[in-house]
């Protein structure tokens, strides 16, 4: 909001500028006698205000304060990056992404649990957590799909569906987008309360990245020390509140269109979130690779909630130790759980 | 086929507003949606310009690109239509829309708004011509019994124009010819990619 | 954004459900009366109702497809400029507004208020039945009861307190055929006190101008405007008052690279297209003028020709200017000494030139001076009577010019008759009614030669004590047919005056400020509303600023138990039994007076202003022939069976009986053209000489006469004298013997007082004027200053100028005392200008119009101008911290009055100037009065009145008021 009082600021000025250079002319040419009566030289002149300003301003009286801008050229290049430049990029990322993984899943296979099942499990996550992360999770898919539609729907679903159909269910999706965004923000916000202090630089984070977390060891046999989270979980954890920060704010500013901000403002809200939405679609796709398919044993961490003590030693070995070392014992065999997968 | 378009005089135009009431009263147009409105550029200054915009009608519009269900058209008259059957009212023609023309009536929850609504060039919409269901969406149908839009017929001092962008632009053309000055076809380079030379 | 918005869908489900009874029967009248009955109570359903938060009624009156159009024609009831209308009716219904192509007027255009007159018809904001307070409240009553309470009241006020007790308000928005029953009405009743908009509008041009020249009105046309070189607006801002006139002025200024002058206290859109704009302080017009005039004696700019022929007296309107040095005028009005210089070269000597004026001149209390100086300056450069010159004066509302020529007026009968016992024959002549019946209706038979109370004053003649007021008694009862409350100055003591009366009458199509204001002020009973037509809703004729007659048809009948002015002007003088007298040569129909009759009567007395050849039967073949007439000189071409070689409208004097086919005036005092083409010299109205210099025109002459020289107006006697009393009728001769009788002297019988029209006939058949051949006057005797001075309004904040430049000494003027003078010794002495520092100014809106009632019930307007704002200068606000859209107070410096407004910060305004529009009204001191309208008849906008901060200040010629320049503070809320 500061920024685009500022800008206002600063258009405002420019605004004055120009026209205290206009008027500082205008008498010199008034000592003459012109040959003909022309009032439009002194005028104000389309091509000058929008070379000098972006865009033209001015005053309506009605109370709509979206009506005084005349024209914003500026339409035009959003009309080119949401018809061109974000179904390609768009496509670009997710198609990438999906490939990249699969690509990486030809190579690398499955990361398996080395050591194998120990039978023992060890509680990951609690039932609020999971509640936690399964709700913004579904939020999250959910506005995912509703997003896309916006920018894929009408080319690849609408052709099979027909124009009536895909409206229909474009309103619907619309609603939905709306409604989920809510549960999503609170998502985020309370995910970040709950997890931020497991998610701070330590000082595993460094061996982590520089073997790259045993992602690329075909062998299995790279394991880094980790705390709850390790770098890469920490990464999912801070795109996801960064990301998610982006999206939230930038989705305020569409959910209440021109409260807070011009046309222009709207457009850079629309590229935001736009940009930061498929980024994060692909983060995701890549989160949930890698906690189902991608990994053995990573998935009832969010499951059930408990993982085999193995898998946790093997990627979060500090974690381990810090949990037996506060219960002062090996946790009791959990014989209730699930078997793994 | 005519081009129809959109011409501005601001050398002519006194920001009297016979063009937002005649469309007010050709379309029963609700309050709070202004298919057309006049703004003043420079107000109380030497300089001072009004200029009467609505949709202009774009070639290769902005909004029909942009709109994720693609309910826009354009006719033969290459006058650019929506259907309100099909929009969703998501608002993204407005952002697209270099002369903000789309207009949403607002409802409900947040900024979910309702159908968008704009200037028709007076053609109405998809609906058969000039019929009730017609009207009650898109309004008046005068481009179907062979009149202009009324907002450029009614101009009090005939600096709107509307019509094949030929004519109205030779017309333009002679007045300037005539008077020796013109501030310039407002908004015909973003809309239509082309100015008036005189 | 303030405004919101409901849903489309909503209404459109709504509209289906609509279109789905439609279906099964199309839209007819009944099922449109039933709809709108729906739609309004879906608005008073909202209850408190708030600004911004208007939500769509349902469309009541969609077009009908398949249903036959009938095309309808009527003039737009706004401005002056005289808009065809035209309607397209379905099953009775208005359901679609086509352009007029065919009006050399308007071609097609119209403004804001013109494209949506639709909506004022349909307006659910109108009042449907008649009210009337009881006990404070307002309750529905009925027609019958209406007319008998009223009535009963007012004969009982006129037995207590006499006839002259009795206030009656008409309007400009009445047609001429209202008009005149209004007026006869009241003279009938037996009182002058009545009077119409025109007070506050341009009184002081009629006076002024008609002092000048014989007729006080436009003299060319908007028309002939494209044919000027240069057009100087002083005064007046078409573009927002007259958008459509505009058209003629931006066109002629395009086809003839023509100036264009703007001269304004306030950078307004018509300043925007000028060539040249003068910024001037409010109330300094003389002076400028004048200081214009000293570059063109200086240089010798003037038409010395034109001078010697045509004008009386310019040698001491000479002398006057001579004071008006460079350096004076600078010093007064602010304006740069090289500006006005070329200003005043442009206008002399680049001709034709044409100098236009509205509101900017008149509303002051110098403002029959200012328009006496803007005419001298026309007169000086010979820019009077051809194509694209003249004093093109813009009238404000569809029929001010004809509600003044017939007489609305505390100063006359019909047509510029006057009050003298000569007059009063006339009419009684004309009426039928001995004119001891006339005399024996008032209280005494001087009152009823002597001028009424002006409207502008009517609360100070409740007020006042009696011994104050110049009549038996002060005034008890109005009865204000069309005519708003918050247009008049001092609010504030025009409620006190409401407090004051003992009957309110109120007949409009809206409740307006009288209902707001009237339970304002306390009052509980005795108060009425009387539901009235729009003039869409009855048929009538009414007069254009360039005096061209249209004849408007009904488009629809009333909705509802609306009635049309004639017919509350019926069932009123049957209740106080003048019916038989008023309609003696009227048909009624029902309770309807046709008004085909009411202008026939006209025709048959209004010889004095050429009103006498304009039947109906020629003013509906115009408006039938309408695509005939030409754009720049509004005539027909000859050969035409219907309007051969009319002027459009017949624009008056339109001399002679309709059978002699006189095409009307179109350029006035034209002496190039033969007077049965429309030419005519200045009127001889004044005398034949005064102190051994004659007054009558020499060597100048209209084309074709055979009187080569001045002549004076022609009587009885004239004609015996050349001889060509022989060319009468011996049908003529019996009507001019039966009235020479009357007089006494066959010979005085005269042009204006003959009914058979026999010497005006006789005089047009040998070329010569009916009103004689005289000279203009720069010098006018009768009026305070016989050649205008410079006078500082009564509210100045140059108090350094009072001294040399005071206003016109307190005198008694029309029944009241005006003091003016000692109002503005105290204003100095009390140092008003130091609290007060910022000069206000008031002017129009092009969305609303006068009051503002009816246009701020119109939805399309309403929507385009929420709030009452005042301008304020940059630098002002910026001292005040005042921003843009914030409210403020704007405090006056009377009555210890305030208002709450937007403020509106920009450079129309110059520093130290603000300016309020004085359209709304609603809003008193802070408070929204919302709730003391009827149910359901609030118009959708409320504001303050910019009249509640403007002050005392009376021209001493006709009474008006002087809401242009006053003095006010403004601080941040």
């Amino acid at each position: 909001m500061r920024i685009w009082s500022l800008y206002r600021l600063i258009s405002a000025a420019v605004a004055a500028f120009i026209l205290a250079f206009v008027l500082s002319m205008a008498p010199a040419g008034a000592q003459e006698r012109p040959a003909v009566n022309n009032p439009g030289a002194q005028g104000v002149s389309e091509q000058q205000l929008l070379d000098e300003l972006g865009k033209i301003q001015g005053r309506v009286s009605i109370p709509d304060r979206k009506a005084t801008t005349l024209q914003q050229p500026q339409g035009r290049d959003y009309q080119t990056f949401e018809r061109t430049a974000l179904p390609w990029v768009g496509a670009f990322i997710i198609v990438g992404t999906v490939l990249s993984i699969a690509l990486f899943y030809l190579i690398r296979g499955r990361i398996r649990t080395q050591a194998g099942e120990s039978g023992q499990k060890i509680l990951r996550f609690n039932a609020l957590e999971r509640l936690l992360h399964w709700t913004t999770a579904t939020a999250f898919i959910v506005l995912a799909i509703t997003g896309l539609n916006l920018i894929f729907g009408k080319r690849l679903l609408m052709p099979l569906i027909g124009p009536e159909a895909f409206s229909s269910w474009s309103i619907w999706a619309k609603y939905a987008h709306h409604f989920v965004s809510w549960a999503f923000m609170l998502g985020v916000v309370l995910m970040l309360l709950t997890w931020i202090r497991h998610n701070l630089p330590d000082r595993y984070d460094a061996k982590w990245l520089k073997s790259a977390g045993g992602f690329f060891d075909r062998s299995n046999r790279t394991h880094v020390p980790a705390g709850r989270f390790n770098t890469g979980q920490k990464l999912i954890f801070w795109s996801v509140v960064v990301g998610g920060t982006a999206l939230s704010v930038s989705g305020i500013f569409m959910l209440f269109p021109f409260s807070f901000t011009d046309v222009n403002g709207m457009q850079t809200a629309q590229y935001v979130h736009a940009i930061v939405g498929l980024i994060m679609i692909a983060v995701i796709i890549g989160h949930i690779y890698i906690g189902t398919l991608g990994m053995e044993g990573a998935y009832p961490a969010m499951g059930s909630g408990s993982v085999d003590l193995n898998w946790a030693k093997e990627h979060h070995s500090a974690w381990v130790e810090e949990q037996q070392g506060k219960t002062g014992a090996r946790p009791p065999p959990h014989t209730a759980a699930e078997p793994a997968e | 086929m005519a081009r129809m378009k959109f011409l501005c005089d601001a050398e002519r135009c006194i920001e009297c507003n016979a063009c937002v009431t005649a469309c007010k009263n050709e379309h029963d147009v609700p309050w709070g949606i202004n298919r057309r409105r006049v703004v003043t550029i420079n107000d109380g200054k030497p300089g001072e310009r009004s200029v009467s915009m609505a949709c202009m009608h774009c070639t290769d519009a902005p909004c029909a690109a942009v709109c994720p269900v693609d309910c826009f058209y354009t006719t033969a008259d290459a006058v650019v239509l929506h259907s309100k059957d099909l929009c969703i009212g998501c608002g993204y023609c407005f952002y697209a829309c270099p002369f903000g023309a789309p207009q949403y009536p607002r409802v409900g929850n947040f900024g979910s708004r309702g159908k968008m609504d704009k200037c028709t060039f007076c053609a109405a919409g998809p609906e058969g011509d000039s019929t009730e269901v017609e009207y009650a969406k898109y309004g008046a149908n005068r481009l179907a019994e062979g009149k202009l839009p009324l907002c450029a017929e009614m101009c009090s001092t005939k600096s709107l124009l509307a019509g094949d962008g030929v004519i109205i632009a030779a017309i333009y053309k002679e007045r300037v010819t005539q008077r020796g000055y013109g501030s310039g076809a407002w908004g015909w380079q973003t809309a239509y990619r082309e100015t008036v030379d005189v | 954004m303030l405004t919101k918005r409901k849903d489309r869908q909503a209404s459109r489900t709504h509209l289906q459900t609509l279109t789905g009874g439609m279906a099964a029967a199309p839209l007819d009248r009944r099922t449109f009366l039933r709809r709108s009955g729906l739609v309004a109570g879906g608005l008073a359903a909202l209850g408190s109702f708030q600004l911004g938060t208007v939500k769509k009624a349902a469309a009541i009156s969609p077009p009908q497809p398949g249903v036959p159009i009938e095309l309808k024609k009527s003039i737009c009831t706004h401005c002056s400029v005289g808009c065809t209308v035209t309607a397209e009716v379905q099953n009775g219904v208005w359901t679609g507004q086509e352009p007029s192509w065919d009006s050399p007027f308007n071609r097609g255009s119209h403004c804001a208020k013109g494209a949506s007159v639709r909506e004022l018809v349909h307006s659910d904001r109108r009042l449907r039945y008649p009210m009337k307070l009881v006990d404070g409240r307002w309750e529905r009553t009925s027609w019958e009861e209406a007319i008998n309470g009223i009535g009963d009241k007012l004969l009982e006020i006129r037995e207590k307190s006499g006839p002259e007790s009795t206030y009656w308000m008409g309007s400009a928005k009445f047609s001429n055929e209202g008009t005149y029953l209004f007026r006869k009405l009241a003279a009938l009743w037996g009182t002058n006190n009545q009077d119409h908009q025109a007070r506050i509008c341009h009184s002081t041009t009629v006076a002024g101008v008609a002092n000048t020249w014989g007729y006080g009105a436009m003299t060319n046309s908007y028309n002939d405007i494209r044919n000027s070189k240069t057009m100087l607006v002083l005064g007046g801002n078409p573009a927002e008052a007259h958008p459509v006139a505009m058209q003629h002025l931006l066109e002629g200024k395009e086809l003839n690279n023509a100036n264009f002058i703007v001269m304004d206290p306030r950078f307004t859109r018509t300043a925007a297209h000028a060539t040249e704009y003068v910024r001037f302080r409010s109330g300094t017009d003389i002076a400028l003028i004048w200081g214009m005039l000293w570059h063109i004696f200086e240089n010798g700019w003037e038409d010395k020709e034109f001078i010697t022929q045509r004008v009386y007296g310019m040698d001491e309107v000479r002398k006057e200017v001579a004071k008006y040095t460079p350096d004076e005028v600078e010093m007064i009005t602010g304006v740069p000494g090289e500006q006005l210089k070329r200003v005043a070269e442009t206008f002399a000597t680049q001709k034709p030139s044409t100098i236009i004026w509205c509101m900017g001149q008149t509303h002051h209390t110098v403002g029959t001076a200012n328009t006496r100086a803007s005419c001298i300056l026309c007169l000086a450069t010979g820019n009077i009577g051809k194509p694209g010159t003249g004093a093109n004066i813009f009238r404000g509302h569809d029929n001010v010019q004809g509600a003044t020529d017939i007489g609305l007026d505390v100063v006359t009968l019909p047509f510029y008759y006057g009050l003298t016992e000569g007059a009063w024959k006339h009419w009684g002549r004309v009426w039928e009614i001995p004119y001891e019946d006339l005399v024996g209706q008032f209280s005494s038979k001087e009152l009823m030669e002597t001028p009424g109370i002006p409207l502008t004053r009517w609360f100070d003649s409740v007020s006042l004590p009696k011994e104050d007021v110049g009549q038996p008694d002060v005034v008890r009862s109005m009865f204000v047919q069309g005519h708003a409350s918050n247009s008049i100055t001092r609010i504030p003591e025009s409620i006190k005056g409401l407090a004051g009366l003992e009957l309110l009458v109120v007949a409009d199509p809206h409740p307006t400020t009288w209902a707001s204001l009237a339970v304002q002020a306390g009052r509980k009973d005795n108060t009425y509303l009387l539901p009235v037509c729009t003039q869409f809703e009855t048929s009538g004729s009414r007069v254009a600023s360039n005096r061209s007659i249209q004849w408007g048809e009904q488009i629809v009948p009333p909705s509802f138990e609306q009635k049309d002015d004639y017919q509350v002007l019926y069932l009123l003088s049957q209740k106080l039994g003048l019916a038989e007298w008023m309609f003696k040569n009227i048909a009624v129909e029902g309770d309807r007076p046709v008004p085909e009759d009411v202008l026939r009567e006209m025709n048959r007395g209004g010889w004095s202003t050429g009103y006498c050849g304009q039947s109906p039967e020629r003013l509906k073949a115009h408006m039938r022939n309408q695509h005939k007439f030409d754009l720049l000189t509004l005539r027909a071409p000859k050969d035409d069976p219907e309007v051969g070689g009319d002027y459009y409208g017949l624009p008056w004097p339109c001399w002679g009986k309709p059978e002699l086919r006189h095409p009307g005036t179109a350029n006035l005092y034209s002496t190039g053209l033969n007077v049965m083409d429309g030419g005519s010299p200045f009127r001889a109205r004044f005398g034949v000489e005064r102190n051994g210099e004659t007054l009558l025109a020499e060597g100048s002459y209209t084309e074709g006469s055979e009187l080569t020289d001045g002549y004076p107006e022609f009587t009885m006697a004239v004609l015996q004298k050349l001889g060509w009393d022989r060319d009468l009728t011996p049908e003529e001769l019996g009507i001019i013997q039966a009235i020479g009788d009357d007089m006494g002297d066959i010979g005085k019988v005269s042009w204006s007082t003959d009914l058979s029209g026999g010497i005006q006939r006789v005089a047009l058949s040998h070329g010569c004027h009916p009103y004689g051949n005289g000279k203009a006057r720069a010098l006018a005797w009768n009026l305070p200053d016989p050649v205008p001075i410079h006078r500082e309004p009564i509210y100045t904040p140059r108090v350094d100028l009072v001294a040399k430049y005071p206003t016109y000494p307190d005198a008694k003027q029309f029944r009241l005392p005006n003091i003016g003078f000692s109002v503005q010794k105290a204003a100095v002495d009390n140092g008003t200008a130091k609290s007060f520092p910022i000069i206000l100014t008031t002017g129009r809106l092009v969305e609303y119009e006068g009051g503002g009632e009816e246009t701020r019930s119109n939805r399309w307007l309403a929507e385009l101008q929420q709030d009452m704002f005042v301008e304020i200068n940059v630098d002002d606000a910026a001292e005040r911290g005042i921003s843009d859209g914030g409210w403020v107070w704007v405090n006056g410096a009377e009555n210890d009055v305030k208002a709450k407004v937007k403020a509106l910060v920009t450079e129309r305004v110059g520093k130290g100037v603000a300016f309020m529009p004085f359209h709304f009204g609603g809003w008193f001191r802070g408070e929204d009065l919302r709730a003391n309208y009827p149910e359901g008849t609030d118009p959708y906008v409320l504001g303050e009145s910019a009249n509640s901060i403007t002050t005392y200040g009376y021209d001493p010629v006709t009474g008006m008021q002087e809401p242009k320049v006053t003095l006010c503070q403004i601080a941040a809320v």
